[in-house]
């Protein structure tokens, strides 16, 4: 049973609830407890001490009743012996000895391959178990790929006895005796059978044990593929994943907000809050010091070669939230446009969606939109404001208004400028890249997701390391 | 008084049943949980929604196996000394000044500052010892003589410093006081913490933990709850409140009502003697489950329906 609860905690972990070495120790000190006599004991058992949220329960649950499900074999017509008989037409000219019953069978037959007989007594449980053996016995569990179906398969009839059920069969059909001919016959019929359970147990398993692994193939594909390249169907995917990382960059920086019990220590507060102790100073206060939460302006190009890259950096940013003070966006593509009030009103993906569709057409004036800027922004940039911009410096032969990046540079924090073109292509044609770019803090190619993450990861890390 | 692992549970079952002597009635994922817990020694995480019966659980299996309930209320800014224990300063400053004079004759004869610092030191360490030692709910919990069910209480409202200031004593069961040295639990107590998931609590805690989510109970349940409750209540009347309540969670409302407004509901029916869901007591006393106006008014609109579904059902 050991084994069958190690394979039980493969399917669980492919479902995508993390199971560690740990947990399966005490998940199993807790099944030799309860026992497996009460089929709801034991699901609540394995719910309570392997899912650590509900919706891990939920799908904890689902992979019980399909791991836990016995019904290999009993949804076929295996045998079921009238059946199988009337379905054969007579013009195949098979003897009417054809029709033997299962006793008739297994007594006509004299050989000794296990596997014959089981198929002869129409036993389904013993095949379903002899099946399950042969299954462990190949590694089913380590299936993945739906490639890996047809091989499997193979692997599991030849454990079961396949090679030498087809040297019976053959030797059973060459003789003379109708008898031999007519069981060899049912055997034939009875191994297609076969074949189709054990390809049906594989799809299961496969469904099982191989969830997790093509999900992540196609995970790691879409991070590093470029983000103007990502299909619309897989737009959900790509907000999980932007969710994922953000809650990871979340979680690894939210926790550096207050230094305390270390440093200077706080005369004032520890000498007021000893005078009950006749000034003996048992409690003793440190200064500590607040860091800063990152402020952002986020300028956006939103005209079409860009807006896909506009679309997953807001979508980033906004999950960010609890990390960063305070968000303000404004989109562009040949003068700037307060978009926070879209943001308050709808949920940050439907605000994308809703910005990106409504706003970005035309091409990009990047020197129109500086001047902008300029003139109503100014106020809000202090030397506390990280400013993002995001854009590929295409400014159609328009005039690039370099001194207003400079202005911006000197009153800002940091200038960050993502631009989703490589730095190969900086300056050519109509691209202002190059003389931007002495007024930024620091230009980066960003075009896909890793590189986003990176990005977010480098501002973070910059403002904590700064207080 | 029994020890706590003295006289064990013996099956699910045997739970389930000793729960409703205590007028808990619980489903038989939670008896599996309590029974696991008991059997392993393992702490229980339980989650669900505010009012039902979290804290009650915890408080319904100390009454059962018969041990005291200590219970450690969270907020933020739970720290060690309001947590764990705190040395009585006041006492210690008392004694320091009570003892002056006998630091003579402690030091008696002794000449020059090394001789009187070894001198001193020969003696016990005794401002740091038990007896100046302030216990709080965990450090009684551990040093409990016949062992305690230890309920912590809304952990989700601590900080993090907090909660991995836990993890030694959930899987180790002891805590280590600099002064004394490491202190081991005398008989493990049976833990369960609370959370309403107002945040994520970490991994590390999780794994330490079985984890036991109660939802809202459903009708057939909820009227067994009532009825173990408020005896009292007319059986008509006790399947029209949770017909009505069941269809009020339904809504989309701000809070929906849990099984102890139910309960406080169902009081509130038999003290003003109603014998049938009737429009003017309901809207009256509609405030006893709902806590928002917003949500009042929600109901409100359709409460016409909702009594005449209630009293339908429970023909």
């Amino acid at each position: 049973m050991q084994q069958t609860l190690e394979d039980f905690f493969k399917v669980v972990r492919s479902a995508g609830v993390n199971v560690s070495i740990a947990d399966s120790i005490e998940t199993c000190k807790t099944v030799e407890l309860v026992g497996y006599s009460d089929r709801g004991i034991l699901k609540d058992a394995l719910a309570l001490s392997l899912a650590k949220t509900q919706d891990e329960k939920e799908k904890l649950y689902e992979c019980f009743d399909q791991f836990f499900s016995f019904d290999a074999f009993q949804k076929t017509a295996l045998i079921d012996d009238e059946k199988a008989s009337a379905e054969k037409p007579s013009t195949e000219s098979q003897p009417v000895e054809e029709k033997m019953t299962a006793e008739q069978a297994m007594a006509e037959y004299s050989g000794d391959l296990e596997l014959a007989k089981m198929l002869l007594r129409k036993d389904k449980a013993e095949l379903a178990q002899s099946m399950k053996k042969a299954a462990r016995e190949v590694g089913i569990t380590d299936i993945w790929l739906f490639t890996q179906k047809g091989i499997n398969t193979q692997k599991i009839m030849n454990e079961m006895g396949l090679r030498e059920l087809n040297q019976e069969i053959a030797l059973l059909g060459r003789g003379d005796c109708p008898a031999e001919r007519a069981l060899a016959g049912a055997l034939r019929t009875a191994q297609k059978y076969l074949f189709q359970e054990v390809r049906n147990f594989v799809e299961q398993q496969l469904a099982m044990f191989g969830k997790t692994a093509s999900q992540k193939i196609h995970e790691d594909f879409l991070k590093s593929s470029r983000l103007s390249n990502i299909e619309k169907h897989d737009f959900q995917v790509m907000i999980k994943i932007v969710r994922k990382m953000a809650k990871r960059l979340s979680s690894i920086h939210s926790k550096k907000r207050k230094r305390k019990d270390r440093g200077k220590l706080d005369f004032r507060k520890t000498l007021r809050s000893n005078v009950a102790y006749d000034g003996v100073m048992f409690n003793i206060f440190w200064k500590s010091k607040v860091v800063d939460k990152p402020r952002i302006l986020a300028l956006c190009d939103i005209s079409p070669s860009v807006s896909s890259y506009s679309r997953f950096l807001l979508l980033f940013l906004y999950s960010l939230s609890d990390v960063l003070d305070r968000i303000d966006t404004s989109v562009f593509t040949n003068s700037l446009i307060d978009v926070n009030d879209i943001f308050e009103e709808y949920p940050v993906q439907k605000a994308v969606d809703k910005i990106v569709n409504e706003l970005g057409m035309g091409g990009s004036d990047y020197g129109n939109t500086l001047l902008d800027l300029k003139n109503d922004y100014m106020d809000k940039i202090d030397n506390k404001t990280t400013v993002i911009i995001l854009g590929d410096a295409r400014n159609n032969n328009l005039a690039p208004q370099t001194e207003v990046m400079k202005l911006l540079y000197q009153r800002a924090k940091r200038v960050i400028w993502l631009t989703p073109e490589m730095e190969s292509f900086w300056g050519t044609g109509d691209s202002e890249m190059l003389k931007y770019k002495p007024y930024c803090s620091i230009v980066k190619e960003c075009n896909t997701i890793n590189h986003l993450e990176q990005m977010v990861d480098t501002i973070l890390k910059v403002s904590a390391q700064a207080a | 008084m029994k020890d706590l692992y003295e006289d064990t549970f013996q099956s699910v079952e045997d739970i389930q049943q000793q729960f409703e002597l205590h007028n808990y009635i619980c489903s038989r994922q939670i008896a599996t949980c309590t029974y696991i817990a008991y059997n392993l020694q393992k702490p229980v995480m339980v989650e669900g929604p505010a009012g039902v019966g979290k804290t009650e659980l915890a408080k319904t299996t100390a009454e059962i196996l018969g041990v005291p309930l200590v219970r450690l209320q969270c907020y933020e800014g739970l720290d060690e000394s309001k947590a764990l224990y705190e040395w009585k300063y006041g006492k210690q400053l008392l004694y320091t000044q009570l003892l002056k004079d006998k630091l003579s004759e402690v030091l008696d004869g002794a000449t020059g500052l090394r001789e009187s610092m070894a001198k001193l030191e020969s003696h016990d360490d005794l401002f740091f010892s038990e007896g100046f030692l302030e216990p709080r709910p965990l450090y009684q919990a551990l040093r409990e003589e016949h062992g305690c069910v230890l309920l912590i209480d809304e952990i989700d409202k601590s900080d993090h410093e907090f909660e991995a200031f836990l993890l030694e004593i959930l899987s180790e069961f002891q805590v280590s006081i600099p002064e004394l040295g490491t202190l081991g639990a005398k008989i493990k107590p049976l833990v369960f913490l609370t959370s309403n998931n107002t945040r994520e609590m970490s991994d590390a805690l999780k794994r330490r933990c079985l984890h036991l989510h109660i939802d809202f109970p459903d009708e057939k349940l909820e009227r067994r709850i009532i009825n173990k409750r408020v005896p009292k209540l007319s059986e008509t009347l006790r399947g029209e409140v949770v017909s009505f309540v069941q269809q009020v969670r339904e809504l989309d409302i701000k809070k929906a009502p849990s099984i102890s407004e139910t309960i406080d509901w169902a009081k509130t029916l038999l003290l003003l003697h109603t014998e049938h869901l009737e429009n003017q007591v309901v809207k009256e006393t509609l405030n006893v489950i709902l806590k928002f106006e917003e949500d009042i008014d929600a109901v409100n609109e359709q409460l016409t329906q909702f009594i005449k579904k209630a009293q339908l059902k429970k023909r």
